[in-house]
């Protein structure tokens, strides 16, 4: 069986079903936090993950040799949340729940990178989800969780096709059309924490 | 699964220690009553590791576990001085309360899987009798090794691709409720893991298919009522080890209240370990309602319900709730 065959077989009967029983169960376990403006959940499409899969490291080697085992991002959820300063609670939540072997926060390299910010978790699929009926080979050890602000996110879904299209480098102008959105996300939500700091505390 | 190789180490109490004591080593050949009995050891282990674990990452977040990496490596190679790596980790962190032990590395296959099963035995004495034709010979014997019912402890990891499949294993130990401190050693300390499911998501399962079976219609209302009053209990257990198995058996009840809880519950997760969290349970099921067949409803917290309401049998299926206090406030709902 192809690395094609393989995953969409996985993605047709696993992953579909368990990114829905994700998300029920990730809204159960943040029920009652405030300013939670969605809770999302979703395979990675098999367009996408045969692009990851044929990712090749710096030195020109392919970076996966057992994609299946080794992408952990199949299943990708994300909370979003309206200010910076819900982040923690959120975190603190989420860390009762679910176990994690990867939690880091996602800043660029350098102030004068633009990329995704975020908090990124990787967490084990709790077993409660699993229905008894899929077959325990087609279910991935793990799904990655990002925790993004509303500018966070809306950055980063706007210039996901854009800034990261394969076979494509961008011009000088066009980074620095990026970074300037980049720049604008993060500058909104410096100025909504410190208003949320003056006006709801 | 077939055996593939077998090594064991001596570990000394050396955690802290600055110049460790060096670990003399083993392989164990494949045939005589040792390898019988550890090979029992290696196939029972699936089952008798009963706490599922799991890796933690680093203090940085990385997706990077000390222990888990020389287990990797380790099975990967079956190699004596790859296992010695183990064993020196284990030295780091055994203190003197632990003691000497004889650690175990068994590694076996079956196609592509592989299992890893890691057992230490505590050294003990013990006095050795050797009956000849005429005479009785006793002997003091020092650093005896055994499969001790009161500390042992095992640790077993299966998979194919061990980098992913070996985040989460299998462990037991015997001490986990008797001392705190000593069953840090193998889990948290030697293993840098914790457990797979976390006290909250566990407690909530558990929280949510007692609630379902006391709110079912058609559950018995013995069964009900024994499960309300075994919950006022449960707080005597926060912070304890448990499965749903074992917490119902704690508390005591009945075989056929046991059996509808496990109804409402997935039935491989019914066993599976965690740590109790009472506040999680009190969310769940904080308030217990009596509806009567004359229209009226009596609510209370689950755990003062028998304390607030005192019962007391009529005539018949009659039963009369008298309850005394001052009135805070009085509300009126749209439904029940």
């Amino acid at each position: 069986m192809t690395l094609l065959e393989k995953y969409t077989k996985r993605y047709s009967q696993a992953l579909i079903i368990l990114s829905k029983k994700l998300e029920d169960d990730l809204s159960e376990n943040l029920h009652g936090l405030v300013h939670i403006d969605r809770i999302y959940s979703r395979p990675k499409s098999t367009d996408r993950f045969i692009l990851k899969a044929s990712k090749k490291d710096e030195k020109g080697n392919i970076k996966y040799s057992d994609p299946i085992n080794q992408i952990q991002d199949q299943i990708g959820a994300r909370v979003i949340v309206f200010y910076t300063s819900d982040i923690p609670s959120v975190q603190n939540q989420l860390l009762k729940y679910y176990t994690a072997i990867e939690e880091k926060l996602k800043i660029p390299d350098s102030i004068k990178e633009f990329d995704y910010e975020g908090k990124h978790f990787i967490f084990l699929i709790p077993s409660d989800i699993i229905p008894e009926s899929i077959d325990k080979e087609l279910v991935p050890k793990f799904f990655e969780l990002q925790i993004k602000t509303l500018y966070q996110h809306a950055f980063s879904e706007a210039s996901h096709d854009l800034a990261y299209k394969p076979n494509v480098v961008l011009t000088h102008e066009q980074k620095r059309k990026v970074a300037f959105t980049s720049a604008q996300s993060w500058g909104a939500d410096q100025i909504f924490s410190e208003l949320v700091k003056e006006l709801l505390n | 699964m077939k055996i593939e190789t077998i090594h064991s180490y001596l570990v000394n109490p050396d955690k802290g220690v600055k110049d460790p004591k060096k670990i003399r080593g083993t392989s164990v050949k494949d045939e005589g009553d040792l390898f019988t009995m550890l090979a029992l050891i290696f196939n029972n282990a699936p089952h008798e590791c009963q706490y599922e674990i799991a890796f933690q990452h680093d203090s940085q977040g990385d997706q990077h576990n000390f222990c888990k990496d020389l287990i990797v490596k380790y099975s990967n190679t079956g190699n004596f001085q790859d296992g010695l790596k183990i064993a020196e980790h284990l030295q780091n962190q055994t203190t003197k309360r632990s003691g000497l032990g004889l650690l175990f590395l068994i590694l076996g296959n079956e196609g592509k899987k592989k299992r890893i099963v890691i057992s230490r035995f505590p050294a003990d004495n013990g006095i050795l009798a050797e009956e000849s034709i005429s005479s009785l010979n006793i002997t003091f014997v020092e650093k005896i090794f055994m499969k001790n019912a009161k500390a042992y402890k095992s640790a077993c990891y299966e998979g194919k691709y061990f980098e992913t499949d070996f985040w989460t294993g299998r462990a037991i130990d015997k001490q986990i409720n008797s001392d705190l401190t000593i069953s840090d050693y193998w889990i948290k300390d030697f293993l840098k893991s914790d457990f797979a499911t976390t006290g909250e998501r566990g407690t909530k399962r558990l929280a949510t298919a007692l609630r379902d079976t006391i709110n079912k219609q058609s559950t018995l209302l013995v069964i009900k009522e024994e499960l309300t009053a075994a919950l006022k209990l449960a707080k005597g257990l926060d912070g304890q080890v448990v499965s749903a198995s074992s917490f119902l058996s704690r508390l005591g009840v009945s075989i056929e209240s046991k059996e509808a809880v496990r109804a409402e519950m997935k039935q491989s997760l019914f066993d599976e370990q965690f740590k109790i969290v009472f506040n999680e349970m009190d969310k769940l099921i904080a308030f217990k309602t009596v509806e009567l067949d004359n229209g009226a409803f009596l609510s209370a917290q689950a755990t003062l319900f028998d304390g607030v309401f005192n019962k007391v049998k009529f005539e018949g299926e009659l039963i009369k709730y008298t309850t005394q206090g001052k009135i805070l406030t009085e509300r009126v709902r749209k439904t029940k």
